[in-house]
Order: structure tokens, then C-alpha cells, then sequence
């Protein structure tokens, strides 16, 4: 909302410099987002939803007289007569039909006759100007300045030009169009309120007005509008036809009730000095009598101990008196009437809001509250998990991205998800926004695209976030790994990332959080089936890590390098029992290692052979630690070479050869027996 | 046994020069003075000479050691031994390990907030993206079709609320939602702490994102004072953007407060000249209404709820100036954090 400080003080004078107005409107809760200086200063107001009845010079002068304690000077409204040279018809009320008074509580059709239209005066159209308004003729200038004035928004017909001489309030049908003002002809349903003559619509009520009916220089008759028109109905009907006016905007934030007749009135006092016009004529039909007054209760108990400062009676009802309130004060209470045109103050404390505005909410006291969060359960497992989580990536150097929870179908399809069915979003502004993301692999290769195009192939990241469901939404990690393995200086060449980083990130994870899962080769529609596995614990699938798919890659447009991806299903993870850590003694006794060469058929997995020693090497076989694979031609064919250490040691004695011995046989013949493991 | 010393001297000057590294050195030592060595191999011979050649030997031997071991010392000054390496190094060059990696601007400024208010005794609860119009809109006093909703437009999913026919699904347009879910199934006492994403369908430029991150605050007890939401913000800001943060607390409207302001702070303790205050937060006490909308017995509670932009916090503490650095993951950003 504009406003003129020159028209302003055609109704007050605040008696402040422009940045002390600036800055009281602003802590009363009118913030000033801009100030353009010149001839006239025209300051920007935000006027937030609860407050249409600011949206006029009128209404903030109230608001600053308020505010300042200084008198407000409403224009004088000379006494409306009507010509006695017209009789008949135009003194009826029949000319005008509501058809649902729930779309049109009030309406008031105001008839002058032998207008001359011609430029409206120069102050009227600078005033007009400040407002950011063009002047257009002096009855369509009169009709915006009582606009801007009192909030009220009019309309002016040829009156000549409306069949039957009738206005109907009534909604479209269909199949109905209109050429509005703007010289677009809109498409017309039942959803939108318009105002019709005998054969047509005539204008979109509450929005615009037609071309056909407009006042023009031959212009004669007029008949000016001023109504009350259902909020959500405009609102809706000003989204669907796209079209928004100051009128509209208005009566979507609900225009004063009381202000028709007075928005009328004024115009028409306007139309006579400037039009030589004569009234000859005024319907009005009205479904509710004058907005009723609600009388709120107001203790000034609850006053304080909402405020938390003692407050006078006398001074809080003369500062809501300022606001235009009407308040008694009556044992240990203020009895509150608002005005009509706040109807956002229902409630006591609405009230006492408007007192702790006139106080200055920065003049409130301060004080720290006693805060009490006993009855809110947390379970902290979540959130220990993610700091485990966080942890482990940071010192295995992976940076932390956000990704945007929406992608496009085609991402999905590039990914070989196509066939996945995710949440669809009704309005997205784009398709980059049509689904919600069942997977965070698309928006994470989408982050590597970027980097990768920008010349930046050593790509570490991962991000906590969420896939997406109709029926829910599942917390998720997701690790990418690409490019050249982070060497020192001294290294003499640089390696490449493989499956194996991601499976010790994998495991070091799951180490922090306590729970041993099982790491097996397995086919994904999304990973290079040589290159897969599935994490699983007790049967139940937690993640799973691998290549992705080379085709994959090429619809990305990923060339000469190889992305590897890991997905863990926090959700699945959160419940899961971590395990139970206790402090286990350090033996005082000396350990004995013996290494351990085998041959070993390729497709036998390493964890077998971890499990047989465990199975077979007693209680003095304390850990079975890998060293080493080769996968050379200089073992028999079919066979790969497995080397790894077996420690035995005592928390009670030390142990002696024989025994150590004994128990390591045990567990090469059962290599041996179970596995045809070959020693080398 | 005959030694031709002036042979076994000359190849060992001449093996010496040879000499390029640690190893080299350590195999020459052991080939001359090992056990196995030359040396101990004259010494041993000593048994088996003739008495007149013993003195011969024996003195040969002995200048053997003392010109080996010369030979080792003066060698050992100049090679390149790993200790003499390390103690030569260039300590201006970059030292060696694992980088770490980085957390992104955005969680770490999420966890900053966070952690002002659990150290003042909030807990902090995630609620869920995707709402229903009743957390979203209807139990915060946000009517439909009123122009308080404008303020918080929303993306709709293609899928019906199973909780009410005819309505659909869609994603929370702020956090506030979660107000309405902890109330509905807690009672107060609470101190509570919401953050997570939101989203809006606003055109994305360098100040607008369709979706950001937010953290609520929400306390709800039998007596709760608006200068009590005061005092909180106030030590907030204070240990966010430092003690000497200026604040005001400026009137605004939100259906589910009332009353309710929006918080500015100092322009200039951030070093922006451009303005003199940025908004960073809205706030208010629960309105009668929400309390109504989650079943609360009418009158008995009061209560203050906050809300702030992350990105925007972010953005204000970090000089950031496009929204959309933050999602775009280029490692020159996430790597200055």
C-alpha cells in the first residue's frame, strides 16, 4: 500500500519528520518497505492480511492519529439531495437483483444523470499519481480517488449502456464471456461472481469492469457502484482469471461494511462538483443490518500476565479510544467494542495486542522463561546415529550435500527408475518440481554432473535426506564416490576409488552404531551387477553399495569415469539395537600370531573362512585379521590367494606352543575339510 | 691364504663412490665389517698363515677396518638417508594425511540454532513433510480461502489426505505444522524445537528457493509471558550473532499468534551497510485459537512460538548472496565450510 504524505495531510498532520513517521509506523506493526522522495514523498507500507482497513489514506491516518494522539480531519460529505426534476423509475430500488446474498451482502446503485466527463482537476490527478495510479476521466478518477481515500471500492457505468437499465448480481454461466477493461475478453463459469444487465455481463464483480459499459466522453447517465462482495469469492475468481486490481485486492482482505454507503457517498458528492451530474436516483439492497457490534471482555489480569508489566486500567482504554474502540471499564476488566472495520479484533487478546502496539512492543519487559520440556518423550537414538554418521564420513573426507527433494520424471528414467511409482505434486511450477524423489540417487548424480562439468572429478559426497512416499516418507543416506582417492604428496601415483572405500565407510558406519550386519554380492536395478552388494542384517535389507550402472552413467552423460553409490535405509537402521559396549580386560599375557597362506576357490567369500576359525579355533583364538588378497596367475587356476593372521591369547596365562598349535591344525583341516582350501 | 691388499683397497674406494643410498651403504658395511664380511674373513685367516705373514695380515686387516669405516663416514654425511631426509625436509610444504571432509553450511547453521535452545532446555522433535491441511493450515487459524493463506502457498500432492475425503496431501509450507502435531498428542509442559525443510512454489532467483529450511520453537505452559519470548530471542540473537547484537521486536500478523512480531537485528554488526535492520524471525504467543484447534481445555495454557529461515540465517552470518549456492553442491563451496 502507497502512501502520499501530501494527501495525507490533507486529513492529519503527524507533526514528525518523514523518517520519525517511518519509524513509528513501522513499530506499530506498519512496516515501511520503501520511501520514494520528491514533490511528494510516497512511502511503501507491507499492511499484513489482518489489517484491510488500513489499505486507505484514510485508514492510516486513523492509524496515525493513533499512533501520534494528533486529530484526524475526515472530509466533509455535503448533504446528497436528490434532483426533484426525476421522477419515477429511478427511485426504485427494482433496478437491482442480487441473486444470492451470500456472494453480495450489500449494494448500493447510485444514479446521476447528465454528467459532463471531461479531465478531472490537476490536484485530483497528482494525488492519483503519488498513488501510482493514471488518470483516465473525471468520473473514473473520482471512483479510484474514493478508492484510495476510504478503502471502499466503486465502479461507474454508462448507465445508457446497460440493457433494461438493470444490474443483476449473479454468478457467470457457462459459456458466458466478457471483454474486460483491460481489453481482455475472459472466459466466464459458475465459479465467478458477475454483475449482468438484462441480456449480459457487464463486469466481473469485484475485479473489473467491462469495456462495453465504460464511461467515455459521450457518456451521459452513470450508474455508480458500491458493494459488498463475498472475500473467498473474489479471491478464487482472482486466481482463476489471473487478473488483480486494487478493487480486487481489497475486497479479497473484506472491505468494511459500513464503508459501502460511506464509499458512495463521498463519490457521489465528488461526481456532483466535478461532473455537474445531478443524483437522481439510489437503490440499495441490503442483507444484514450495520456489522454488529461484539463486546469482548478484556482483564486487565490477563492483560499483564500476557504482557508481563502492570498496566493502568485508564490508560489502556485510552489507548484503545485512540484506536477507535468504545471501552468501559468494569471491575477489573475493560469491556471492548472495536470498530466495523476491525473485524480481525475478536478475541480479548486481539486487544490486548492493540494495547501492547500502543505501548511499543520494543518498551515490553525482557526476561528469561522458566523452560520446562518434561513432557516431551525424545528418542535420541535417531540423532546419535546421524552424529555416528557424521562423524565417520568427515574423517573419511565426504562432503556433506543438499539436494533438492523434487526431480523430474526423466531424472528417474535416466536413473532406471522409471517403473518406481513416486508421490506426484499436484502445482509444480516446473518439471523439475513434478515428483517427490523415491530414490536419492538421482539428485546426488545430478550434484556430480554439476561438479563434473565444471571440471572437478574428485567427488566425495553424502547427504542425509529423505525418499519420498504417498504414505510416508523414509529417512535416508546416500554416499557417491568418484574420481581419484585422496593421496599425500609423497604417494607416487594417484588411485582411483573403488567398492572397497565404500564398503569401509560402510562398516565403519556400522561399527560406530554398534551392529554387525552381513555385506553380500547381490543384483540392483540401478548398480553394475559385477559390482553389487546388499547390506542386510538377520534378513532385513538396510542398504546396499556398488558401481552404478555404466548405462545409467551414459544417460547422465557421465563419461570416462565410474561413480560408485551407497544407499542405507536409516529408517530400517533406527530401531535396530546397537550393540551393548563393556570394557573388556587387556591380557597381561603375550599373544601368539600365526600367519595363514591358502589357495582358496574365487568364489568363496573371505566371511566363511573368518567364521570356520572362529568355529574351530577354541577360546584362545582371539581375533582373525585379514592381510592380504591375490588374484595373480601364479596359483591354480580357478583359485585365489587369501593370507590373513590368526591371534591366540589368554587373559590368564600364557600360552603354550603345543596348544597353539593344536587349535590352528583344527582349524586348517577344517579349511581344509569344508572349503578344499589349498596351504601355500 | 694370500690377500693382495692394494686390490681389496682400491675396489672398495671404488665401491664406495658407487654408493647412492641408505641401502647401498648398509650392504657395503655389511660385505667389509659384517660377520660374514672381508674383514672378519683376514682376521680368520690369521689361523691358517704362515707365522712370518701373520703381522703382515693382521696390520692389513686393521687398515682395512679403519679405511672402511672412514669410507662409511664420510659417505653417511652425504647420502640422503631417510632421517636425513626428514630432517632436510622443506617444512613449507603441505603436510600429508586424510583431508576431512566438510558439513554443509546449512546443517551446521541448523545446528547452531539448535543448540542455543537445547542448552536453554528445548528438546527437538521432526515432524513430517508431507501434511494435511489440518497441521498445515486449518488448526494454525489459517482458513482456506482467507489471504493469510498467500503468505504460505503450497505445493499439493496427486494424492487424497486419508484423514479427510476429498483433500489432498501436500508438502508443509512452513514448520509451524509441527506446533499443532506435537500439541495434539503431548500436553503441556513443553519446550520444543522443530527444524527441517519446507517448501513454497515461488520462481527461483538469487533471494527465493522452493524449498529451504526452517527451525520452529514452540513453549507452552500454564503462565507464559510475551516478555518471556522476549528474553529468549533476545539471549538467541546474542549468542548467535554475538553480544553486541541490537535488536527490536516490531508488531506483525500471523493467524496463529496473536500478538505477534517479527524480530529485526542490526544491519551493521554483520557488516552490511546497504540497510539499518534485517529481518530474521517471526514470533508471537500461541494464539487461543491453535489451542482450541488440538483440543486443549480453553484458557488453561498459554504459550510463544518462533520461526526462522535457516537459509536466510545463513546467509546474513556467511555473506552468502544466492540462495540457490546451497543446493547446487559445488565442492569450491561445500569445501569453504
Amino acid at each position: 500500500m502507497k502512501l502520499s504524505l501530501n494527501w495525507l495531510k490533507d486529513y492529519i498532520d503527524p507533526k514528525l519528520s518523514t523518517d520519525a513517521l517511518i519509524e513509528r509506523l513501522t513499530m506499530a506493526g506498519l512496516e515501511v518497505e520503501a520511501v520514494t522522495v520528491g514533490a511528494d514523498t510516497v512511502l511503501e507500507l507491507e499492511i499484513t492480511p489482518n489489517r484491510p482497513d488500513c489499505l486507505s489514506i484514510l485508514g492510516l491516518a486513523r492509524e496515525i492519529g493513533a499512533i501520534t494522539g494528533k486529530v484526524v480531519k475526515f472530509p466533509k460529505i455535503k448533504n446528497l439531495k436528490m434532483d426533484s426534476r426525476f421522477r419515477g423509475n429511478d427511485k426504485t430500488t427494482k433496478f437491482i437483483q442480487i441473486e444470492n446474498k451470500k456472494d453480495c451482502s450489500r449494494y448500493i446503485g447510485t444514479l446521476i444523470r447528465d454528467v459532463q466527463v471531461k479531465d478531472a482537476p490537476r490536484e485530483m490527478k497528482q494525488r492519483l499519481a503519488s498513488m501510482g495510479i493514471n488518470a483516465i476521466n473525471n468520473a473514473v478518477d473520482i471512483t479510484n480517488f474514493v478508492l484510495m481515500e476510504t478503502g471502499q471500492p466503486l465502479h461507474a457505468f454508462d448507465y445508457d449502456k446497460l440493457a433494461g437499465g438493470k444490474i443483476i448480481v449473479r454468478r457467470a454461466r457457462a459459456g458466458e464471456s466478457l471483454v474486460t477493461l483491460d481489453g481482455v475478453e475472459r472466459k466466464l463459469d459458475s465459479s465467478i461472481l458477475v454483475i449482468a444487465d438484462a441480456q449480459k455481463p457487464v463486469a466481473i464483480a469485484g475485479i473489473m469492469g467491462g469495456r462495453d459499459t465504460q464511461i467515455t466522453a459521450g457518456t451521459k447517465n452513470i450508474l455508480l457502484e458500491s458493494a459488498h462482495f463475498d472475500m473467498g469469492l473474489i479471491r478464487r475468481a482472482s486466481r482463476a482469471l489471473g487478473l488483480r486490481s486494487d478493487s480486487s485486492y481489497r475486497f479479497e482482505r473484506n472491505v468494511n461494511f459500513d464503508g459501502v454507503l460511506t464509499g458512495a457517498n463521498r463519490a457521489t458528492d465528488l461526481l456532483a462538483q466535478l461532473t455537474g451530474g445531478k443524483l437522481s436516483g439510489r437503490g440499495e439492497i441490503l442483507f444484514k443490518a450495520k456489522s454488529a457490534a461484539v463486546q469482548i471482555k478484556v482483564k486487565i489480569a490477563d492483560i499483564e500476565s500476557l504482557l508481563g508489566l502492570k498496566v493502568m486500567p485508564g490508560k489502556a482504554k485510552a489507548w484503545l479510544a485512540r484506536l477507535g474502540f468504545k471501552v468501559t471499564v468494569k471491575a477489573g476488566a475493560l469491556m471492548v467494542v472495536p470498530p466495523g472495520n476491525r473485524a480481525d479484533i475478536g478475541q480479548d487478546v486481539d486487544a490486548i495486542e492493540e494495547i501492547a502496539r500502543m505501548i511499543g512492543f520494543d518498551r515490553l519487559p525482557s526476561r528469561l522463561p522458566v523452560v520446562n520440556a518434561r513432557n516431551i518423550p525424545v528418542d535420541n537414538r535417531p540423532r546419535r546415529i546421524k552424529e555416528h554418521i557424521r562423524r565417520v564420513l568427515m574423517a573419511g573426507n565426504v562432503d556433506e550435500i543438499i539436494t533438492h527433494s523434487m526431480i523430474n520424471s526423466k531424472a528417474l528414467a535416466k536413473s532406471n527408475m522409471a517403473d518406481i511409482k513416486a508421490a506426484r505434486i499436484f502445482n509444480p511450477l516446473s518439471q523439475d518440481q513434478e515428483l517427490l524423489r523415491p530414490s536419492m540417487l538421482p539428485s546426488m548424480l545430478q550434484a556430480a554432473v554439476t561438479n563434473i562439468n565444471r571440471g572437478q572429478k574428485d567427488l566425495r559426497f553424502f547427504e542425509i535426506g529423505k525418499r519420498y512416499f504417498v504414505d510416508g516418507e523414509k529417512e535416508t543416506l546416500g554416499i557417491l564416490l568418484a574420481g581419484r582417492r585422496h593421496d599425500d604428496w609423497r604417494a607416487s601415483k594417484k588411485e582411483q576409488v573403488g567398492i572397497s572405500d565404500l564398503k569401509g565407510l560402510c562398516q565403519r558406519i556400522f561399527h560406530e552404531i554398534g551392529i554387525s550386519p552381513v555385506y553380500e554380492t547381490n543384483q540392483f536395478p540401478v548398480l553394475d551387477p559385477a559390482c553389487a552388494a546388499s547390506i542386510t542384517l538377520n534378513g532385513k535389507y538396510l542398504g546396499s553399495f556398488g558401481r552404478v550402472d555404466r548405462k545409467i552413467l551414459n544417460n547422465w552423460d557421465i563419461k570416462n569415469q565410474e561413480i560408485y553409490y551407497a544407499g542405507l535405509h536409516l529408517d530400517e537402521i533406527y530401531p535396530l539395537p546397537g550393540k551393548v559396549l563393556k570394557y573388556r580386560p587387556i591380557s597381561e599375557f603375550p599373544a601368539i600370531v600365526r600367519d595363514v597362506s591358502l589357495a582358496v576357490k574365487k568364489e568363496i567369500p573371505y566371511r566363511k573362512i573368518e567364521e570356520i576359525c572362529l568355529k574351530h579355533g577354541g577360546d584362545i583364538l582371539r581375533s582373525v585379521d585379514f592381510i592380504e588378497q591375490y588374484l595373480g596367475d601364479k596359483i591354480q587356476p580357478g583359485c585365489k590367494g587369501l593370507v590373513f593372521s590368526c591371534l591366540y591369547q589368554s587373559n590368564t596365562r600364557t600360552l603354550r606352543e603345543d596348544e597353539v598349535t593344536a587349535a590352528h591344525e583344527r582349524i586348517l583341516q577344517a579349511l581344509t575339510r569344508d572349503l578344499a582350501v589349498i596351504r601355500r | 691364504m694370500q690377500w693382495n691388499f692394494q686390490d681389496i683397497h682400491n675396489q672398495a674406494q671404488s665401491e664406495a663412490q658407487a654408493i647412492n643410498g641408505p641401502q647401498a651403504l648398509e650392504a657395503f658395511r655389511l660385505k667389509y665389517l659384517g660377520k660374514k664380511g672381508i674383514v672378519a674373513a683376514v682376521f680368520a685367516s690369521l689361523g691358517q698363515a704362515q707365522p712370518a705373514d701373520k703381522a703382515a695380515i693382521g696390520k692389513g686387516a686393521n687398515d682395512l677396518r679403519a679405511l672402511v669405516e672412514s669410507l662409511i663416514a664420510a659417505k653417511s654425511t652425504g647420502i640422503n638417508s631417510a632421517k636425513s631426509q626428514e630432517e632436510s625436509m622443506d617444512i613449507s610444504l603441505p603436510g600429508t594425511g586424510e583431508a576431512l571432509g566438510h558439513t554443509h553450511i546449512l546443517t551446521q547453521t541448523m545446528q547452531e540454532i539448535i543448540a542455543v535452545f537445547e542448552q536453554m532446555g528445548f528438546v527437538t522433535i521432526e515432524t513430517p513433510e508431507i501434511e494435511t491441511e489440518f497441521h498445515n493450515f486449518t488448526g494454525l487459524n489459517i482458513p482456506i480461502d482467507h489471504p493469510s493463506r498467500d503468505a504460505f502457498d503450497t505445493f499439493y500432492l496427486d494424492a487424497e489426505d486419508p484423514s479427510a475425503k476429498g483433500r489432498r496431501l501436500l508438502l508443509r509450507s512452513h514448520t509451524s505444522p509441527g506446533q499443532v502435531r506435537i500439541m495434539k498428542k503431548h500436553k503441556p509442559p513443553m519446550a520444543v524445537i522443530v527444524p527441517g525443510r519446507v517448501y513454497r512454489p515461488d520462481a527461483v532467483d538469487a533471494s527465493h528457493s522452493f524449498m529451504f529450511h526452517q527451525v520452529e520453537g514452540l513453549l507452552v505452559d500454564e503462565k507464559v509471558q510475551f516478555s518471556e519470548l522476549k528474553g529468549l530471542l533476545t539471549e538467541f540473537c546474542r549468542r548467535f550473532f554475538g553480544p553486541k547484537v541490537i535488536m527490536r521486536f516490531r508488531p506483525h500478523f500471523f493467524p496463529f499468534t496473536e500478538p505477534s512480531a517479527e524480530v529485526d537485528i542490526n544491519a551493521e554488526i554483520l557488516g552490511i551497510q546497504r540497510k539499518k535492520w534485517l529481518e530474521i524471525l517471526g514470533c508471537g504467543m500461541v494464539n487461543p485459537k491453535v489451542f482450541e484447534a488440538v483440543g486443549y481445555p480453553k484458557g488453561k495454557y498459554k504459550g510463544f512460538a518462533f520461526g526462522m529461515g535457516v537459509e536466510r540465517m545463513a546467509m546474513l552470518k556467511y555473506g552468502i548472496n544466492d540462495i540457490r549456492l546451497f543446493y547446487e553442491n559445488d565442492v569450491r563451496f561445500l569445501k569453504q565450510f
